[in-house]
Parts: C-alpha cells; structure tokens; sequence
C-alpha cells in the first residue's frame, strides 16, 4: 500500500434516494463521502412517501448495503442513514466549485439552524413554547407547525431547526430550553473541502402551482392538491390519521377524487416541451391506495393524454388499477377546474367512450405536478463549469447518462437527469459511483481500510458476568431527568452483573480512557453501554471493549436518553428512571444468554463473468477489467456487439451503435483482463459468491471449459420480436420497424414512389397473453422512422396508429418533431384493432379515426409493425444454469424492482440491459456500469466478513420441508439433496429471521436471538420489581 | 373515410399554413372549456384541427360550427401545443368564404358601405340630448369612403365578389 | 396622457351614454381625447378577419395610421374592437411581408402604417396608468354598501402575450381593484371567468344553448354573491348580459334575472358626480336601485 496515496474523497451533492444510493455504494468500496443536502433533511421525495408501487408499502430500507452492513445503520431509511464512510451535511449548500479534473475544492454553506443538534435533547420543549403556528411544508401545508421545530416528523435523530422566517425572536424557546441549545443569533458556515470526485445528485425542482400562470386555471381551492401533497394526506405522518382521505377545505371525507396528468409538463407553449416520465405511474398508484384506503366507494378518475406506463412491472400495474381496483381512466386533457359554491370541483371533459361532454363534481383533485429542470441544470452549470446542450440540459458524455460532457470527475444521478422513478435512481446511483470508483482508480486515490483489532476469543462455557458502562453525557443525562445513582445502584443488584461505571463522556478521549481502564480490571464477559446516539459510537465503542477482551457479539449498546427522549405518559423523573432501569434488565438479560459470536471471512475470487457480449456486457466487462477485475466475456454467437451492436448503425439521438461497438470490441479484445468466449454458453454453474464454479460450453458441444468467478452479471439482451398479427408475412410490403429501417437506410425502399405509410405501434405488446409489457423503445422506433421518411420525402402521408404514445422524459421532443414534420398519430385502442388484409401482395387496410369517429380505409405502400423487444430464448437456461429468476414474460426478476434493480436476490449474481427489461442504448449502458460497480464492490477485497447475526439449521430439529427456503427474501437458504439438508449461505444471509418465524421446529435460529434468550427478555420487561417506597 | 381518394393532402397549406397545427397532439383542452362547445352541433376545435390535418375538403367546406366561436380566445390561451386554434378557425373561415360566395358574412357589404356593421351617426338626436358631438365618422365624409373602397375593392374576397358590392 | 379615441361601433350607435361616460370620465382624470376621424369598422372578427387576411389588416391598418397620424395610442373600450385592432397590429409587426401588402394596399388613400402607436384598452389605462388607488382619490361618491360584481372581457386577457396586460392573465385583478376603488365590495364568485357567450356566432347559430350557458353565469352570481350590480368593460358583455337577463325572465315567467349591468366608466362617471341622465341613461334591466344609491349618496355629500 503506497503510504502517500490520498483516501478518495467524494463530494455527492444531494441526499435524494439516488444521492444516498451513490453516496452508500462508494462508502462501501471504501471511499470517504461527504452527502450535502440543500433542505433541512435527508431523503429528498421520498421521504415524503409511504407507498411505493409495485407493492404499495415502502421499501427504502432495500437500497442499505447487503455486505458489510455492520459499518452503516440497520434502520429505517425514512429515518435516518448512517455510514462510517459517509459525512452527512443537511442543510448544506455547494456555493462554489474550483480547480479540475480529480482535484475539486468545495465551498459548502452549511445554513445556521439555531438549534446546535449536538447539544439539543429533543424534548421538545421549545416547540411548545413557540407561538409562531406557520404551514408545514413537509406536510404541504396541510398541517401547521411552530417556527421552531422538526423538518420530518419521524427522522431520528431529529434535528430541530428554526425558520427564521417566521420566528419572531420572542425568546420563548430560549427560556425552556434546558441545555442551551437555542442560539438565535447563529450564522450561517462556510467551509472549504478537498474532493477528488464529485457526484450532483440534487435532484430536480418540481412544478410548483403557486409559482407557474398555467397552474391557476386548476389551482382554485385548497381541495386541489399537488401529488406529492395527496402522498402526505395518505401518510400515517401527514393528515391521514383516522382511516380517512379528507377535504383539506373542510374535513368532509373524499369520496371522488380526479387526477389531472401532465400538470406543467407537455406544453410547449410554457417552453416546457418535455415528460415528466413519473407522474403516470404515480397517479396509478395513489388511484390504487386511494381506493384501498378510503373504501370501495371511493371513485377515482386520471385524466390523460398518454398513460406512460413504459417500465418494467408498469403495464400490468396500469392493467390492474383499471380491471382490479377500477380505477377509471379518461383521456382528455381538461382546461380549467371551477370550484362550486358547495366547494365541489367541477370538471367538464369531453368522453372518449361516449364522444360527449360530461361534467362531474370531485371532493379533491389532485395535480399531477412534474419537474422544472432548467434553472438547476443552469445553476450547475455554471457552479462547475459544464457545458449546456441546445436543449438547456447539462450535457453528458455521449452514450452516458451519468458522466458530464468534459468534466472529469463530475457525474449526475437520479432526477437531475430527468425525474427518475425508484429503479432509476437506484441504477444511476450506482452508476455513477461506479464511474466515479473508476476515476478515483485511475488518478491514484486509495481506500480507507477497516483495520480490524483481533477479535478476543471468549469461552463460552464461563459464566455470564456482565460490566455495565453508563455515560454521564456530561452531567446532561441527569440534566435530562434521569437518576445515575439510582440506576447504578439498582443494576448492580441484578444477578450476573459484575460491575457498574459512570463515565463522564464516552465520546472523548477522556472517557474512552477511563472506560478501558475499568473494563480491563473488571474480568467480566459481557458489556452493557449505555449513552446517547448508540448508533454514532457504536464501532468506537466496539473497539475499545475489543482492547479490553470482550467479543464484540457480547458487547450491547443502547440509548440511555431514549426513554427520557421519547417520553412517557408520566412525565417524570422517577417514571423515567424506573422505566430506564427495566430496560437495562432486559438487555442483560439478553446479554447474558448471548453466545460469542464470530465473523466469517469469506474469501472471493475476485474475477467476475459476463453472460452476452452486446454493448452492455462488453461495458460492463471493459469497466471492471479497467478496474483490475479479471473477466471472462461469454457470447453465445460468433461475434460480439449484440443487436444494437450489429445491427444499428444510428439512433434518432444521434447516437451510432455500430459505430460504438466496434470501438468497444477492439477495447474487449484488446484488454489483458478479458477473456473472451465466443460461440460459447454456460452449461451449468454451481457454487456461492466469492466462488461460482461454471461450465462453458463453446462451438457447439465441441469444447467445454470451467470457469473460477466470484460474481457474474447477466448481459444476455434482446431483439426485436415476431408477429403473425396484421397479415405480416403475407406480403414483402409489410415489414417489422427493424425491416423498415433497414429496407430505408440499404435504399431498397424508393421513397418517391410511395404515398403512404401506415405504422402499428404495439403489435402484439401490452395486451393479456401477448407481451404484456412494453417494449419501451418502439415509439422512439417508430418516430425515427417516421421522421426518416418525412426528411427523404416530406410528401408521404405517414400515419401512425398508437394506443399510448411513450416519449417520457426529454424524448417528448421527438414526438413534437414527428408533429410537426406532418407525420399523424392515430390513436386506437384494443377493443377496435386496425383490421389488415392483402389484397393483390399489397396490404388493404381499415381503422377507426377515433377524434372523428370515423372508419378509414387505405392501401398503404408499406404497413410498418413495431413487434417489441423479445428476451432472448437462451435466458431461460441461463436461469436454470444459474438458479436465478424469470419473470412470465422472459426476463430475469431483480431481486426488487425498485430499490434492487441490478442484482438478483442471490448475492453475487447482477444483471443489466434488456436481460432486465427493453430499454434504449444509454440506459443500457447506465444499467451495464451499474452492475459492474455492484461486482466490484464484491470482488475488490479478494475476502467478504460475513456479518454476526445469520440464521443457522438445527439439523437435529429439521423436517426439511423447506418452507425457511421459501420464506427466506435474500435466497440465502438452499436444500443440498446429496447431504439432505438445509443450508445457509453466510455471505447471502441478512439474519432478518423470516426462517426462523416459517420454521414450526424452531430448527431454523438466528444467532444470538434464541428462544430462550428473548423469553428472558420478556421477563424482564414485564418483572417491574423496584418497589415505590424504594424509589422515593 | 378513404384519404387517398377523399382527402386533399395539401389542404393544411391551403388553409392554415404556418406550422403551427402540425403540432396538435388532440389533447382536447381546446374543446374541453370553449364556450360553443355547449353548441348543438357543438363546435370541436380538436376536431377542425384534425380534418384538416387529414385534408377532408369536403366535410369541412359543409362544416358551420368555425362560425359560431365567439373569438374568446381561451383555446388559444390554454393550448399546450401553442397551435393557436383562434387563429385556425379565422383561416378556416376564411378558406370558406374565398372558395364559396354563401359563406360571404353580410357585414362586409355593410362595413363597404358605410364603413360600419352599424348604422353609427344616425342617432343624432340621443347624442345631442347627452351632450355629445357628432362623431367624425367615414360615412358622412364620401371622399375618404371613396378611398376605403376602392382599397378594399383590391382585396381578395370583395374583388371576386364585387357584384354584392354594388361594382 | 393622450389617447386617440377609437369607437367602434356600437357604444356610438347603441349605447352613446358609455361613450358620453368615457369622455368625462377622462377628462376629469386628465387623459386628453382625440377623436380618430374617418375610422372604419376595427374590423369585426366576423368580418373581414373571417373572409381574407388583406382585407383584414388593410382595415387594421387604415385605423392604426389614423392613431399614427396623431402620435398617439389607442384607446378603445369594446373588446372585439381592441382584440382585433391588437391582433391586426400584432400580424402587421410580425412579419415584414405583411405589413409591405398593407402598406401597399393603404398607398392610394395617402395612409401608412409604421406600428408606432400601440392599441390600449380603457380599462388596461386606468387600471395600469391611473391606478386604482388614483382614482379611489378622486372618487366624490363612495359604493361602499353595494356589492358589485365583475365580468373581465375575455378579448383584454387571452391570448395573454398578445392581448394581455394583467400581471397574472389566469387570476386576472384589474377589474375588481378598478370597482372597489369606487368603494363598492366585490364579490367573487365560481365563473367570474367564464365568457358571456355574446360575441361572435354562438348566439345566432344556436341561440339556446348559449342563453344556457350565459344561464350558468347568471345562477352562479345570484347564488353565490350580493350583487347590486355587474361592471363589464366590453360593450357586447354589457348589451348581452342585459339582454340574456330579459330573455331569462321570460323563460322562467318570473323576474328573477334582474342584475343591473353598467360598464365600468359609467360607474366611475357616476362617482365622480357626473349627471346619471347623461352617463347612465340607456338601459334594458333596470338601474334605478343603484342609481337611486348615488343620488342619495349625493345629497349627503
């Protein structure tokens, strides 16, 4: 290790989900990060929502880290975020970015608060105080708050801050503050730091109906509410507190609720030509929790233009919103909202179904409100110097979405890059860690190392004996309301308890002296610490008890203010003090019956496999083996570069796949890390993380090979499907949208003597026993095409028939172009399908122009299909060689398809591109990084710790029925039939414990959470034994 | 509805031809609070648009609801796409009235008159009960009138009409 | 402040009380009028607006140049007439080629047309260059204890960047600040916003239904508002919204619909002491409540 080498230092602006994700991933490849937030907390949107789709419950906890989860905090992401690696600055805001490439110097502006959180006990007693009632903006307004107070109601630890907006300085708060926490004087702190890399991770400003004239047409009552506002109404945190969705107006219950799509997006007259690419599916799903929460008869209607369901899972979420829930969807975009005098919301619409008009009255409609990202892309432009695109976007590196054009060192994730769901900011997120660990790699940084102290090895066969370390939080926890005295003579009663110490302050130096000195002398086995923010100290504290020879299994840590903190129905002293004492108990107890547990260290081949040699997987290649990674490349045909690679040369962004891939291949082949297979499948693999053991099988059964990886990454793509629909195949003159383009760009089509062009978007996609997804990528196919024909012949006539046109995001432009250029779109939908015959080798055709409502007959000169993207066919033994997941439609199942988009539940196993789901040539790529980034972060260390607490198999008790193998959400449990057991896979499992509730034998343990032990808990809890006389 | 035999396909250019409509991606907000749209036939923006997007002459040569906006505006307002539809319905109006002499609104003979749809200057006797001058109208000054005539008489409309104008 | 009068043609022939009201008005107000001699029709958008651009813009351009003759702007009240003067004017500034053909067409009558005067509604110059608080000064009788109600005119706010002159043309406030500078309460109510329905060809191509919709705006005030009166700043608003009223009344057999419609120089002639006989003496819903208002109000002065 080259001993002057920098730690790698990364800047990640924003602490969004996509920020956190960033942010989580570089600490755990052992870079130090400094997380920045411009608000008053962290979490960015989706702090704010309880319910994410698929599942409608949240999952943010999903996005922590699967290996070495001992160095960051196990809670609820909602809540709070810990990592040793990572410095969170809320309330922070980049003011200035100098110097280049790989050597950043950041001003940071950390905003007073006037509360000092370090010294600030929660109590809450200053918001009492406070007379200065104020909206509440995390709720929207929909509640009040106090000019002092917590900018999230359920962050912990909560950092109270004051809104010197509104605070009128009356010093109220100073009065009942007991620690002095209050400086209302405080001013605002700017710093400068070093950084190699920097990450923008800001996310997006969003629509905001106060602001914008074209809002105010529909913004006419407090019933007319934003999406993210009608999130908080839902929230158990926001308004929804009795089972009940109510008129922000007046309380009346919300029995019909609208939602108008597009608020602010979509409209080139405001300048804001562009998708918000979210807000479908986010109507969906408060459409689907709107009507489980507020009861059946709740009626819900979104009003639309194109419902984007484009994703993966999307359509059939939109499927059965409409056919299960009955959520109606209209398809107008509605002018105004007139707000009644009985304060019902009138909306006048024009009925596609019936061709009417139909008025209708809502208790609430909700806006469904999208980005505004120009002033952001403006700002961070010109904070670091990046370059514009014509479009006001900041440019990236061609193909990438994460990498800023000319930049080195400088990425952006999430919604900066255009509003993102949880899946992409997810993806981008690693992304852009990924390229930013390469950049960091390449100019030299180094990484922090854990240096482990020797884990002391403790006998279990020696009694419990258990030293109980109080901290005093200088003099504070007495301050708080709690007696030391009392407790510490109360505590060394309990049997098994061989010493009780109060510390001055554990946090200093001072303290952790003292607490040494005293855990040698004591000669006990098991260590109990009590102190504020537990979680803060906790690997400090490990380590010193670790010098003092205790296990760090047997060492517990919990928070001695909580109980004060939270509070009590009795508010007192004595009331907290007991209560404290009762936990102290049943935490020894817990201690007590603890075995010593001990980490395993698994070791990793650190050489990885990649499954397709599209673009994807030869990035994902060329990105680890630039990294040091070994690679062995696998590509089932004779050449590498896959269907974009082979078969596309231009992209209607501009983009030259083919172009691309040759480049790429002579990198891949190049490269001294790669290995490249060509003509070559895998048979059969077997082996855990760290040591897959897999069987190639090359130039068709003629050779086969073994390969030693430690992970694998799944690139297998995709390719444009077949249809036997609209009389294809029946004449050369109906053709796929590939077979079209190709037809163009080869001249075999003379465009001068055709007329028309009649194109059918979602040949058999999205309808039930077809594809039922979308394919993503053919509308953009279609207007390529379309705007091909128009550029070569402006007079061909070019329709287009589409149920729901799918330009998301800044592709919308694309859409505008095609309008503009005369190409027609037709919109149809599957109850009135275009009807094709051929007649004379030519097809003869017949669909309902449904603005007319009229049926139009024609002799196109070519019927152009866009026939999706179909999985490859291999995947499906791939999946079977790999034990990994397919989904009904063909595609390999993430391990969760919002918060782990790029691995699979089987630790070490990652995918990317259309192997996941169709997507277009730079999410690919953005996906082909990603899953590199998550292999590295694996296979750089050459050895995994497992973590203390996993489950284990009591063979002796077990039936083998398997239900833990089903139960269990990582895929860490797997049934050997040669040995007829179960068995656990120590780097997979996560000791969440759904074995052991599935198990009926109790065969199935987490360690150091036995029965025994938590029954001795429960005791303990319930055994109030401290008598009131003694207490007085 | 066959477009190769029924439509004009150039019938944009002819009517509204400033790149604007092309734009139209039929949301209907246009429709959605026009006041006419309360007419029976209702008038349907999105649905002009569209017909002459496709080139259907004929319909929308029959068609008589581009005369019954009342010019408010609001489509144009509130239009995402910026297509101005106000301003297509004056050149669907237009188109009309150049290629079919009953769609000739009655008013310009008045306005070629007198230079008013109203008979303005002839209530001498209110506005002198109001104490008001006499207004310095066209109508009483043959000179000037003469001139707005004879301009107009070389303007598209008029000229292929001047039998309704008295020329 | 100096405008060149543009008239149009119905507040001279029809209603001349609200042309006799605006002269006075400005003139206590310190605005100098200049009648524009030999204007023509603005022109109407049924008109030539509806048959053919040239004769369209000629018609634009012989007025303009009557206003660019005096150096002055143009100050207009009905809002056809200010939409269509704008609209033409904004057609002849836009494109070289057009404002040449006008120029070519206006040759022989010895007129021309450059763009320099601009086209301004009465309403947008004493809400924006007067100001309500101005004229709130220089009021002699108060409405306070009326309650008024406003009909914006649909011609002054869409399409905003072309016609408009609010700050915020979707919540449109000169109106209301203009009647409570009178001292009268505003009452707002669901479709302030919506049109009367009264221009263009609704109420002759399918005269029901545009009574019904105009129904809609008038149970909306009496529902929802005290109105003693409804101020319109458009001389079509103020002659249909008379008219529906009596048309209502019919239908119903009851007089139910009788909301007093003034236009808003009329009110502002009436409190600044103006005679009523000369500023508000043509009506088809009857007044006398309000007018009976001021005339007390005057005696008390």
């Amino acid at each position: 290790m080259a001993e002057n080498k920098p730690i790698g230092t990364v800047l990640v602006a924003g602490a969004g989900i996509s920020g956190i994700k960033a942010a989580i991933e570089l600490a755990e490849t052992g870079y130090k990060v400094l997380l920045t937030d411009s608000s008053t907390q962290v979490g960015g949107i989706l702090a704010k929502l309880d319910y994410q789709f698929p599942s409608d419950h949240c999952g943010m906890c999903r996005m922590l880290p699967m290996v070495g989860r001992e160095y960051s905090s196990e809670y609820c992401m909602r809540k709070s975020l810990y990592h040793e690696n990572i410095e969170i600055l809320p309330f922070t805001e980049v003011v200035s970015v100098a110097g280049d490439a790989g050597k950043y110097k950041v001003e940071l502006k950390k905003r007073a608060r006037y509360v000092n959180s370090e010294v600030c006990n929660e109590l809450g007693k200053c918001i009492e105080a406070c007379p200065v009632e104020t909206a509440d903006e995390f709720n929207h307004g929909l509640t009040k708050r106090k000019a002092i107070y917590k900018s999230v109601p359920h962050n912990v630890p909560q950092l109270l801050l004051i809104d010197k907006s509104v605070c009128t300085e009356c010093g109220e708060c100073v009065k009942v503050c007991s620690t002095g926490a209050i400086n209302l004087h405080a001013q605002d702190e700017v710093e400068t730091r070093e950084v190699h890399a920097i990450v923008l991770a800001s996310g997006v400003k969003l629509y905001n109906t106060k602001e914008y004239e074209d809002a105010k047409s529909y913004a006419v009552s407090p019933d007319v509410v934003t999406s993210l506002a009608f999130e908080r109404m839902l929230s158990g945190t926001g308004t929804y507190r009795d089972g009940i969705i109510k008129r922000p107006s007046d309380g009346k219950p919300a029995k019909k609720i609208a939602w108008i799509q597009c608020m602010g997006s979509r409209n080139k007259r405001q300048n804001r030509d562009y998708c918000s690419s979210v807000c479908c599916m986010f109507a969906l799903k408060e459409a689907v929790l709107a009507k489980e929460k507020g009861g059946d008869d709740v009626e819900t209607t979104i009003f639309y233009m194109d419902m984007r369901t484009f994703g993966k899972g999307f359509q059939q979420y939109r499927a059965n919103a409409e056919e299960e829930h009955g959520v109606r969807l209209v398809r107008c975009r509605v002018q105004e909202v007139v707000r009644e005098p009985d304060g019902n919301l009138r909306i006048r619409y024009f009925d596609p179904e019936t061709n009417e008009f139909q008025i209708a009255h809502y208790d609430i409609v909700v806006m469904s409100t999208g980005q505004v990202p120009f002033d952001d892309h403006r700002k961070w432009a010109e904070l670091v110097n990046g370059e514009l695109s014509p479009t006001g976007l900041l440019a990236t590196e061609k193909y990438s979405k994460v990498r800023l054009a000319g930049k080195q060192g400088i990425f952006m994730c999430g919604s900066l890059m255009g509003l993102t769901d949880i899946s992409e900011a997810m993806a981008s997120g690693i992304a852009a860690a990924g390229e930013a660990t390469s950049f960091l790699n390449a100019i030299g940084t180094d990484k922090v190392s854990f240096e482990d102290i020797a884990e002391p090895v403790t006998d279990d066969r020696q009694l419990p004996k258990a030293a109980v370390l109080l901290c005093k939080c200088g003099e504070f926890a007495g301050a708080e309301g709690i007696d030391l005295e009392m407790i510490k003579n109360e505590v060394m009663k309990h049997r098994g308890v061989g010493t009780v110490h109060v510390v001055n302050s554990i946090c200093s130096e001072e303290g952790q002296k003292e607490a040494l000195d005293v855990l040698k002398k004591a000669k006990c086995n098991r260590l109990l610490i009590g102190a504020c923010q537990p979680f803060m100290y906790r690997r400090k504290v490990r380590d010193i008890a670790k010098k003092a020879g205790y296990n760090s299994s047997l060492v517990q840590i919990f928070d001695l203010l909580g109980i004060a903190r939270r509070g009590t129905e009795e508010a007192s002293k004595l009331a907290w003090t007991r209560r404290t004492i009762t936990e102290i108990k049943a935490d020894l107890e817990s201690i007590k019956q603890k075995p010593a547990l001990h980490v395993q260290s698994v070791p990793i081949n650190p050489t990885a496999l990649v499954v397709g040699g599209g673009i994807g997987g030869m990035h994902s290649a060329l990105s680890l083996a630039n990294r040091g990674i070994p690679v062995h490349l696998v590509e089932k045909s004779g050449e590498l570069g896959g269907f974009a690679g082979n078969q596309i040369a231009a992209t209607v962004d501009g983009l030259k796949p083919m172009t691309m891939a040759k480049d790429l291949k002579l990198k891949v082949f190049e490269h001294s890390k790669i290995t490249v297979h060509l003509n070559s499948q895998v048979a059969k693999t077997q082996g855990t993380l760290g040591a897959f053991e897999s069987k190639i099988v090359s130039d068709g059964n003629d050779q086969k090979t073994y390969l030693h990886h430690g992970a694998v990454i799944m690139a297998t793509g995709g390719h444009e499907g077949k249809t036997d629909e609209y009389g294809y195949g029946q004449s050369e003159r109906i053709v796929t949208q590939f077979e079209f383009k190709q037809q163009l760009e080869s001249g075999a089509i003379d465009l001068s003597t055709v007329e028309n062009v009649v194109m059918i978007q979602c040949v058999g996609s999205r309808e039930a026993g077809k594809r039922e997804y979308c394919s993503r990528i053919c509308c953009m196919w279609a207007i390529a095409n379309a705007l091909k024909i128009k550029e070569m012949n402006p007079e061909v006539r070019v329709y287009v028939l589409y149920r729901d046109i799918m330009t998301y995001g800044f592709l919308e432009q694309y859409y505008t172009k095609a309008r503009a250029a005369g190409v027609i779109f037709v919109n149809y939908d599957l109850n009135s399908k275009p009807q094709v015959e051929v007649a004379d080798g030519m097809p003869v055709m017949r669909f309902t122009e449904n603005i007319l409502n009229t049926e139009v007959e024609i002799s196109p000169d070519y019927l152009v299909l866009s026939t999706g993207v179909d999985p490859e066919a291999t995947n499906k033994e791939l999946a079977e060689a790999f034990s990994l997941p397919l989904n009904d439609d063909g595609f390999f199942s993430e391990a969760d398809s919002k918060w782990r988009p790029i691995e699979f539940k089987q630790i070490g196993s990652f995918l990317a591109g259309a192997a996941h789901s169709p997507m277009p040539l730079p999410d690919v790529i953005m996906q082909a990084e990603a899953a590199a980034q998550k292999a590295y972060t694996y296979l750089s260390g050459g050895s995994i710790n497992t973590a203390r607490v996993i489950s284990t198999v009591k063979d002796a008790l077990c039936i083998r029925c398997q239900r833990c193998i089903a139960a269990c959400p990582f895929e860490a449990r797997s049934y050997n039939a040669a040995e007829h057991r179960i068995e656990v896979d120590p780097a997979g499992c996560q000791g969440c414990g759904m074995c052991a509730v599935a198990c009926r034998n109790n065969a199935a343990e987490v360690s150091g959470w036995s029965d025994k032990q938590m029954m001795s808990v429960i005791d303990a809890k319930l055994a109030d034994d401290l008598q009131p006389s003694t207490a007085s | 509805m066959n477009p190769q035999t029924e439509a004009n396909k150039d019938l944009w250019k002819a009517i509204y031809n400033t790149g604007d409509l092309q734009h139209c991606f039929n949301c209907s907000t246009c429709i959605s609070g026009c006041p006419a749209s309360f007419g029976d036939p209702p008038l349907l923006v999105r649905n002009l648009a569209r017909k002459v997007m496709y080139g259907l002459e004929e319909a929308l040569f029959e068609d008589d609801t581009p005369w019954a906006c009342v010019s408010c505006s609001r489509c144009e307002e509130m239009c995402p796409m910026d297509v101005k539809p106000f301003e297509m319905i004056l050149h669907i109006r237009q188109w009309q009235a150049s290629n079919d002499e009953t769609r000739v609104p009655p008013s310009i003979v008045e306005i070629y008159k007198r230079g008013y749809t109203q008979a303005v200057g002839t209530n001498v006797e209110t506005r002198q009960a109001l104490g008001l001058d006499p207004l310095p109208i066209i109508t009483n000054n043959p000179e000037q009138l003469a001139m707005f005539r004879e301009m107009l008489m070389k303007t598209p409309v008029i000229a292929a009409n001047d039998y309704m104008f008295g020329g | 402040m100096e405008f060149c009068l543009f008239l149009g043609c119905n507040t001279p022939a029809v209603r001349p009380d609200v042309e006799k009201a605006i002269r006075v008005s400005m003139d206590e107000l310190g605005v100098d009028l200049v009648d524009a001699d030999n204007y023509v029709c603005c022109p109407a958008f049924g008109s030539f607006p509806s048959t053919d651009e040239d004769s369209w813009l000629a018609t634009s351009g012989w007025n303009l140049s009557i206003a660019e003759g005096k150096k002055r702007d143009i100050l207009v009240q009905c809002g056809s007439c200010y939409s269509s003067l704008r609209m033409g004017r904004e057609h002849i500034m836009h494109s070289d080629e057009k404002r040449q053909r006008v120029n070519e067409l206006l040759e022989p009558t010895g007129r021309t047309v450059c763009g320099s005067s601009r086209v301004r509604h009465v309403s947008e110059v004493l809400y924006k260059e007067i100001t309500p608080a101005r004229i709130a000064e220089k009021v002699k009788i108060s409405l306070e204890g009326l309650h008024g109600v406003v009909q914006y005119p649909c011609h002054t706010l869409y399409p905003s960047e072309v016609v408009g002159f609010e700050d915020s043309p979707r919540e449109p406030k000169g109106m209301r600040q203009l009647v409570e500078a009178l001292g009268a309460t505003v009452d707002g109510y669901s479709r302030e916003l919506q049109c009367c329905g009264g221009a263009g060809g609704f109420m002759k191509s399918t005269p029901e239904q545009a009574i019904e919709f105009a129904k809609t705006k008038f149970d909306s005030i009496l529902e929802e508002t005290k109105a003693d009166f409804i101020a319109v700043s458009c001389i079509t608003c103020l002659m249909h919204m008379e008219n529906v009223q009596n048309t209502l009344n019919k239908r119903v057999g009851e007089e139910r619909y009788k909301i007093p419609v003034f236009d808003y120089n009329q009110l502002l002639a009436l409190c600044l002491g103006k005679e009523q006989k000369q500023v508000s003496a043509i009506c088809n819903v009857s007044r006398d409540k309000v007018h009976q208002f001021i005339a007390n109000a005057k005696v008390a002065a």
